[in-house]
């Protein structure tokens, strides 16, 4: 390597940004040519001088305090406006369940409380804004963006090949526990698939209501919980899928 | 009152640097009281717009909030706007008294203080995350909201700078 390049080169050689193959380049000229060298010296000595004598202004003791004081009271601020809001919907939501227990009395055995969240959750995410947490449709950046935000790491697939691509996640509370939700499309329609950690045992239910159906499995010490209103025909041909 | 999940998550990923935070925002206002007073704010802006980050390191991105937040903080409009370097260094501003008390307090640590100050906030910016932050150009990219190639253009030309106002404080000390 020659000067002008090595020059060109020197400041992201010194802060570390180069491949190897560029990085072992101006290495070896630098140890060639004592006027680069002296620029690289000069650099270095610049650096040492930032870091050692400019004052790097930590946080003052209780600062901190008064950060998350303000995020208390701005997140109760935010509360009350929203709890007339939250509290109507409550009362719509149970007295459509409430109508719709009486309307599936006869058809159903009881479902259960988590089925019951699941069927809340899917809906509650198509009229409200939050379906997509991290909108991809790639799954090597859905499951990481799990990682730290819940006590596991759900196993994110995609079957863009089949038509059901993958649009994103999100992290709901089911069952009074954070649950990932991995959102999949077919043509218009959306697939909430829920996952978290369970001992149940595995078996696959198919349940339906008002024109959603779900279809529920445990595997490999996950339960699992697809929603849609997709048919039943589709949806357990994504289930399949995913069961593999 | 008991923080909510989202809460606890955004604290648990933002509240580690809070360092950080204060240490740009001390950085861009050149006021203590400001500098806090960013930080507060900007922690704020940012658990609004939380829903908006997409997981990984959090301190890019809360940076950008941070940065947004002192350039547009409006009570200390005037301190942010531009010094230029050629007056504040070569004018008359500086008092040659100034330098010799410096000198007898043999203070580099005042010198390279005052150099950085006098940078322009998007000079001195870039070398707050770089130098005293470490953090890699991409992630500079994303607090300041820059393309990587500008980011390196003006890392370049804030060293530049530094280095010729640390030797025109020298000069001024030796005449």
């Amino acid at each position: 390597m020659t000067c002008a390049p090595a020059k060109g080169l020197l400041e992201a050689y010194l802060d570390d940004e180069l491949d190897a193959a560029q990085r072992a380049q101006v290495a070896e000229h630098l140890a060639s040519c004592s006027a680069c060298a002296g620029m690289h010296a000069q650099l270095l000595e610049l650096r040492s001088a930032i870091r050692s004598h400019a004052p790097y202004y930590r946080a003052p003791a209780g600062l901190q305090d008064r950060v998350r004081t303000a995020l208390r009271h701005a997140g109760r601020e935010a509360t009350g406006a929203w709890r007339w809001i939250a509290i109507a919907a409550s009362i719509l939501l149970a007295v459509s369940l409430a109508w719709n227990f009486t309307l599936w009395r006869p058809h159903a055995a009881r479902p259960d409380l988590v089925a019951e969240n699941i069927f809340a959750s899917h809906v509650r995410s198509l009229i409200g804004t939050h379906l997509l947490d991290v909108p991809s449709s790639d799954q090597h950046t859905v499951k990481p963006w799990f990682n730290g935000k819940l006590d596991f790491s759900p196993d994110v697939k995609d079957f863009s090949a089949q038509g059901f691509p993958l649009i994103g996640g999100r992290i709901d509370y089911v069952d009074d526990r954070p649950v990932a939700v991995l959102v999949y499309q077919r043509r218009q329609h959306i697939i909430n698939l829920f996952t978290w950690p369970s001992a149940a045992p595995g078996g696959a239910t198919e349940l339906s209501r008002n024109g959603y159906h779900m279809v529920h499995w445990n595997a490999a010490g996950m339960a699992w919980w697809a929603a849609s209103d997709l048919g039943a025909g589709e949806l357990g041909q994504f289930a399949g899928l995913y069961r593999q | 009152m008991e923080a909510t999940p989202k809460l606890a998550l955004f604290e648990k990923t933002m509240l580690p640097h809070l360092d950080a935070a204060h240490n740009l925002a001390r950085w861009l206002t050149r006021n203590e009281d400001d500098a806090q007073d960013v930080v507060q704010e900007a922690y704020l802006r940012a658990f609004r717009f939380f829903d908006g980050f997409r997981g990984g390191d959090g301190r890019p991105w809360l940076l950008a909030v941070v940065r947004n937040t002192a350039l547009t903080w409006r009570s200390r409009a005037k301190a942010l706007t531009h010094v230029s370097f050629d007056e504040e260094i070569h004018g008359a501003g500086l008092e040659a008294a100034t330098v010799e008390t410096q000198l007898a307090e043999g203070s580099k640590f005042v010198d390279l203080q005052d150099c950085m100050e006098l940078l322009p906030v998007e000079f001195r910016e870039i070398v707050v995350m770089r130098e005293m932050e470490e953090m890699p150009y991409r992630d500079i990219a994303e607090a300041a909201s820059l393309p990587i190639g500008t980011v390196m253009s003006r890392l370049s030309r804030a060293r530049r700078r530094l280095r010729d106002c640390l030797s025109a404080r020298m000069k001024e000390v030796s005449k």
